[in-house]
């Protein structure tokens, strides 16, 4: 059990009060009844069997947040770091601001924010490993980095930036609401560190003493309705009824009426530039993997429905050599997307546990589909390639059979495209969470199958009859594209704030790659339409056209998105100063908090 | 309830494996928080936590104190002695004797050459009070200068000169317990939440139990000014003018003490008919607030059944900076507002042991207090130290900050250097660059080898830092704490007390002298040198200290054994007369302000994260990543006039040079100032102009006049600022 001095001050120690029986959301406080099956077990902290003393163990505990008081000491963040053994470009709490006001009516808030432990933990549902946990132990919501393999998914659907990616270590870890602590009746160590009355730590719904709110907003917190955070605030003084940022988000909070406060973009700036070069990202492994993806699959559908619709150049027997590597190429490029996207997790060695969490995680779903897919079109491949391995059958069975996986694939590959849109649509990431994302997605797997459908069996025979099937499968494609960035524009700049922040950055910071791409997508509607009368070459021009689009689109996908998430301070937690001290090299010095890039 | 995997791995959560616990003082600032550092079964440092039990900090530590136990393994640390023949050649190690010899060398042969006060002393605020007071011995027995001081006079000078003069001694009268007595308090300068937030927690604490008037008196929007219930934005320099004011309304309104000015100060009438001439009206457009809040806050302050007034920087670094603390100091006199619980001139201080060099290290004096100008104090410490009377000078040498203008005019040609970054931390560093290299000798002692002042040093000697030694720390409120050793010192580096034992020793004059070895004989030496003194430390002892987890002098074992919260709680006060004065404080402002050149005032300040130049904290990641590269704060309305952008480069310019620095947009801060950290090299203090206060010689920071402009060429900025990054 964690030590507890002779002199521990009276302020470490968590309140026993009474509370409600149920949380605002109907949920009960009391994590599990008496007599459950999860009561009495040790949380077997550091191999210690021992069980707290604590008389509230199954009771759901929280973070309580005084704005009015917060100093943006550090202590709470430097005491979490220091007792966790933190790096420094690493911290499960982290302090931020946001300001307001003219000189010298002018109030800053700090917000100090770590894990809310939420009613409704998206980090856990949406870790494909099956890393987290919520034990009825304090309603503390745990990571387990030994389980984790470093995908990220719990950073992208977390609204507080709790979980920590670790560049280094290449895995996730988090707030553990420091359990050890709290089996021995202590607060956390952030909480006993405060310096100001600002955080404080108890059962959920119980005020702490000396304060008089249990709000669950304050200017800069995102919405909690997404998950239902554990944590409580108080924000009695009146703030300004704009509140900045001093991060390079361009996003304010504007009070409503209704007293809260709603986000907004913040810049009216207007240039528009290229920055080509700040498309690459750490993401640049899934802007492949998912256009590859999308476009074998629309490839595979192509070919095997043409093939049973009667087309004749996609007949086996029509080209044999051709069919044969074509699907063996389709094999090729898909394995070494997958590669790509493996290698893209911090521990590719355990990529295997991407199918833990099925039940929950649209990363499982997504894997598995692209799973089934990939072995489907594998065991096609197989029999369509090589008959002969299976000469013992007979030749009825192994077309059959084939068949058989042929249509398997074409029933997974969408489904898994389904899974893997869903993966985005994730509400503390307004930009993404829209069907736009399902629309690019299907938008690809149609035009990028078309044009490499084209491109190979056109070549081969110039059938009119493939050539306008396949037109029409890349318009279909290109025009759902165009409608969904359509709308997805017209629904950002309608948004919240956070929307019309990555609406922003799309039309000035990337602008010129922004009108690029959708100049392109014109040409390719265009061209494409044209295919008929332009011939081969009509599609060449379009793959030209396209597949440099496409790229810039999905790259554009990844590095527009903007977090609902909490507001940094002018160094640490600034995205803009992260990029800078890797841009400049102050990076290289550790102490500068800022891990190098790693490409 | 959704509770993820039924069958859990065992939770694994970060176990330093510490098997024991140490106790210390911390070594940043004067708070003086008690702290424990844990050592794991190897012996190494791996923890840092407040202790639960302690007077001061009650188990709270700021975020410098949390990580204090990494300072032991921190980079730059300095492993050998280290010499080299000219400052331009490369170093190369040396054994202690080489060095030592070299050093005591030196100083016999620019003494005998140019005088004995041609070999000037800048020590520090860091070390051990039995450092200080062997230093002292050292100095003033054995070398024999004149020209020895410490580099408090840059922060607590002015309020060490204010004391004296109203109250005819140093020594904080008041203590942290005051906030739980107050019925006001009103802090000048002073940013609690960045400067000494364990201190704010103490006060932040008592005012949830019990509500009492903030004012706070800060051209910024600090925190604390955030916090406040009333927050003067006064212009800056205009204290006086203020406290003035104040006093004006106290007395012409009646609320003074007239009971108490009778029967404890002096000189009531002169400083009476001074204030006359400051009514509010005549003040507001100097202070720039309006009268009304002047004769409102004297009125809460006067009427306060108790009050009490904290100072820091914004009142010590002025060209006013001693009047200032003189001004507060009437205030409270006026009011009866000393030597009473909640009722105290507290001057928040700034380094770790700066009490503890102006108790001991006779850098102004000699030790205890005493005065190099009595001819009964240099008796006694000749007679204790075994030297001849005529030995000590009858009268105080130069101040730090003359120091180095005696050095570039030729009349000092050898300095040795104690804990302490002249290169960073004074104004103007192209002129302290020139002065140093002046130098015939210049020796640093430092735990830090890649301390920017080495760059001129002929001799770099390395010191043991915090708890690789072992001694006391005097705090704001007089408390004497303990460190006790908890790590062996790094490489070859040794205990600053040891090398000044071993250079002492080198010198004849020191044979017929006790040096004693370890701290804890030194520190009897203090017990009976102030044994009976305002500042009597003869009741305790190490292990008492450690006991009450500190100790406030005056502290003996007849009347007070357990020390003493406040001074002058009888009305009894230092001057010859047992009566403290009330001077008047004729205002004139000398300061370089704003003009159409210089638009800006350029005001500078600490940030929590930072502790003086960083040659600690800019090596501990998790405390130097909260401004890892300098930084500005100015209006968002100045800056788009200017055409800078948040987050850009800007050039900051004045008339003693310029600086690169990151524009914050803030607007904490008016449209004609900026705000800029003084902890970085090679920036702030190219700029500044330090006028000196003339009582205290501490130079004035906060108040001189810059220009900003914007650069085209950022990446040549961003390389710049880059380049001048060593740490």
């Amino acid at each position: 059990m964690f030590p507890v001095r002779s002199d521990e001050p009276r302020y470490t120690r968590i309140p026993d009060v009474p509370h409600p029986e149920a949380n605002r959301y109907g949920r009960s406080i009391e994590t599990v009844p008496e007599g459950h099956a999860l009561r009495g077990a040790s949380l077997n902290i550091n191999g210690d069997a021992g069980v707290g003393g604590n008389p509230n163990r199954y009771k759901q505990h929280g973070f309580y947040f005084n704005a009015d008081n917060c100093i943006a000491c550090h202590a709470c963040e430097s005491a979490c770091s220091e007792k966790n053994d933190m790096p420094p470009h690493l911290a499960f709490r982290s302090v931020g601001y946001v300001e307001g006001g003219t000189y010298p009516d002018f109030r800053r808030v700090n917000i100090s924010m770590a894990c809310n432990h939420c009613d409704n933990p998206v980090c856990l549902k949406g870790c494909p490993t099956r890393a987290y946990t919520k034990f009825a132990e304090y309603g503390a919501v745990l990571q387990d980095p030994d389980i984790c393999f470093g995908c990220g998914y719990c950073t992208w659907v977390c609204p507080y930036n709790a979980p920590q990616l670790d560049p280094v270590k290449g895995q996730v870890s988090k707030c553990n609401m420091c359990v050890d602590r709290l089996e021995v009746g202590l607060k956390p160590a952030c909480a006993s560190a405060c310096l100001a009355g600002a955080l404080d730590f108890g059962i959920i719904e119980t005020t702490p003493e000396n304060r008089e709110q249990l709000e669950t907003r304050i200017p800069g917190f995102p919405t909690p309705e997404i998950t239902q955070p554990n944590v409580r605030f108080q924000q009695t003084r009146s703030l300004p009824s704009e509140m900045g940022r001093t991060d390079v988000m361009p996003i304010k909070y504007v009070k409503q009426d209704d007293g809260s406060y709603r986000s907004e973009l913040s810049k009216a700036e207007k240039a528009r530039h290229w920055n080509l070069a700040k498309l690459r990202s750490r993401e640049d492994p899934l802007v492949i993997f998912t256009l590859v993806t999308q476009a074998v699959v629309g490839a595979f559908l192509a070919l095997f429905l043409g093939g049973l619709l009667g087309v004749e150049a996609l007949q086996p027997e029509r080209h044999p050599v051709a069919h044969a590597l074509f699907l063996v190429a389709l094999l090729g490029v898909e394995t070494f997307a997958l590669a790509l996207s493996t290698l893209h997790l911090g521990k590719p060695h355990r990529f295997y546990r991407a199918f833990n969490n099925l039940r929950y995680s649209p990363v499982s779903r997504e894997v598995a589909g692209v799973a089934v897919f990939y072995n489907a079109l594998g065991a096609y491949t197989v029999f369509t390639v090589l008959p002969g391995l299976f000469g013992w059958l007979p030749a009825a069975w192994v077309q059959n059979t084939g068949l058989l996986f042929g249509g398997a694939a074409c029933v997974a590959g969408p489904a898994a495209i389904w899974f893997m849109h869903r993966i985005y649509r994730i509400p503390a990431r307004p930009f993404w969470n829209h069907w736009q994302v399902l629309a690019s997605f299907f938008g690809s797997v149609l035009s990028l199958g078309a044009i490499v459908v084209a491109l190979v069996f056109g070549s081969l025979s110039g059938d009119a009859v493939l050539l306008r099937g396949l037109a029409a499968m890349a318009v279909a494609g290109l025009v759902l594209e165009a409608a969904g960035l359509y709308c997805h524009a017209r629904d950002l700049r309608a948004g919240v704030g956070e929307a019309q922040a990555a609406h922003h950055l799309q039309i000035t910071v990337y602008g010129e790659a922004y009108l690029a791409r959708n100049l392109l997508l014109g040409a390719g509607v265009l061209l494409a339409l044209g295919t008929p009368w332009l011939g081969l070459p009509g599609w060449w021009a379009l793959a030209l056209v396209w597949l440099p689009a496409s790229a810039i689109g999905r790259a554009l996908f990844y590095v527009l998105v903007i977090p609902t998430t909490m507001p940094g301070a002018f160094f640490w937690r600034n995205r803009g100063f992260q990029e800078h001290a890797r841009a400049t090299g102050l990076a290289e010095m550790p102490q500068v908090g800022v891990v190098p890039d790693a490409h | 309830m959704l509770f993820g995997r039924a069958k859990k791995n065992p939770i694994k959560i970060a176990d330093k494996g510490v098997v024991e616990w140490k106790y210390t003082t911390c070594g940043y600032c004067s708070t003086g928080c008690s702290i424990e550092v844990g050592v794991n079964e190897d012996g190494v440092a791996v923890s840092s936590r407040g202790i639960g039990g302690a007077h001061v900090n009650q188990g709270k530590l700021c975020l410098k104190g949390i990580f204090e136990h990494e300072l032991f393994k921190s980079s730059g640390r300095g492993s050998h002695p280290m010499v080299r023949a000219k400052r331009f050649l490369p170093w190369h190690a040396v054994s202690w004797d080489e060095a030592l010899d070299k050093v005591s060398g030196e100083i016999k042969r620019i003494q005998s050459t140019y005088g004995r006060d041609a070999f000037a002393i800048v020590s520090t605020g860091q070390i051990m009070t039995e450092e200080f007071y062997t230093l002292g011995k050292l100095a003033r027995g054995v070398i024999g200068t004149n020209n020895y001081d410490g580099n408090t006079t840059l922060c607590m000078s002015s309020a060490v000169s204010g004391y004296k003069r109203s109250f005819g001694s140093d020594g904080p009268p008041g203590c942290y317990d005051d906030f739980s007595h107050t019925e006001c308090l009103m802090a000048f300068g002073s940013n609690l939440p960045e400067q000494h937030p364990v201190i704010y927690w103490r006060l932040k604490t008592a005012l949830e139990q019990r509500k009492f008037p903030v004012i706070v008196v800060d051209p910024r929007v600090t925190m604390f000014a955030q916090m406040a219930d009333v927050h003067l934005a006064i212009q800056p320099g205009t204290d006086v003018v203020l406290l003035n004011a104040m006093a004006h309304v106290i007395l012409k309104e009646g609320l003074h003490d007239q009971a108490y000015i009778d029967a404890h100060c002096s000189d009531f009438e002169t400083f009476r008919a001074l204030v006359e001439q400051y009514d509010p009206d005549t003040a507001a457009p100097i202070c720039g607030i309006d009268a009304d809040t002047i004769r409102n806050v004297a009125r809460t302050y006067a009427k306060a059944g108790a009050a009490m007034s904290i100072w820091t920087m914004g009142i010590n670094q002025s060209t006013h900076g001693s009047d200032g603390v003189v001004g507060i100091n009437n205030l409270n006199l006026i009011t009866g507002n000393i030597g009473k619980p909640g009722g105290t001139s507290l001057s928040i201080t700034g380094q770790s042991n700066a009490m503890g060099t102006r108790e001991w290290s006779s850098a102004s004096g000699l030790p205890g207090y005493r005065a190099l100008e009595k001819e009964k104090d240099r008796e006694e410490i000749a007679k204790y130290w075994n030297i001849d009377p005529e030995f000590l000078p009858k009268k105080r040498g130069l101040f730090q900050t003359d120091i180095f203008p005696a050095i570039e005019t030729g009349q000092i040609k050898g300095l040795w250097i104690v804990a302490t970054n002249p290169m960073t931390s004074m104004a103007n560093t192209s002129r302290i660059r020139k002065i140093l290299e002046k130098l015939d000798f210049l020796v640093v002692q430092d735990a830090y080898q890649d301390v920017e002042t080495t760059q001129y040093a002929d001799v770099y000697l390395p010191a043991a830092i915090w708890a690789e030694k072992e001694g006391c720390f005097t705090n704001t409120e007089r408390r004497v704490n303990l460190t006790r050793n908890a790590q062996t010192p790094y490489a070859e580096s040794k205990p600053d007390l040891w090398i000044f034992t071993q250079l002492a020793k080198r010198f004849e004059q020191a044979k017929n002298m006790k040096w004693p070895e370890k701290a804890e004989g030194v520190f009897d030496e203090l017990r009976e040198l102030s044994k009976g003194r305002f500042l009597d430390y003869s009741g305790m002892s190490y292990d008492k200290i450690e006991q009450n987890r500190g100790i406030q002098w005056p502290c003996n074992a007849e009347t007070a054994p357990d020390g003493s919260p406040r001074l002058y709680v009888d009305g009894v006060f230092n001057h010859e007369d047992g009566r403290a004065k009330l001077i008047p404080l004729p205002f004139v402002d000398n300061n370089e302000r704003p003009d159409g050149e210089f638009p800006f005032w350029l005001n500078t300040g600490r940030v929590v994260e930072h502790f003086h130049t960083r040659t600690r904290t800019g090596k501990i990641g998790n405390l130097n990543k909260f401004s890892p590269t300098p930084y500005m704060e100015i209006n968002p309305d100045a800056g788009a006039r200017l055409g800078i952008r948040h987050g850009e480069y800007v050039r900051v310019t004045s008339r003693r040079g310029d600086a690169v620095v990151m524009a914050q947009f803030t607007q904490r801060v008016p449209p004609n100032m900026v705000f800029i950290p003084f902890h970085f090299h090679d920036c702030v203090n190219r700029l500044t102009l330090g006028l000196l206060d003339p009582h205290s010689r501490q130079p004035a920071y906060k108040q001189s006049a810059c220009r900003v402009e914007r650069i085209e060429e950022q990446s040549a900025a961003a390389r710049r600022n880059h380049d001048a990054r060593a740490f």
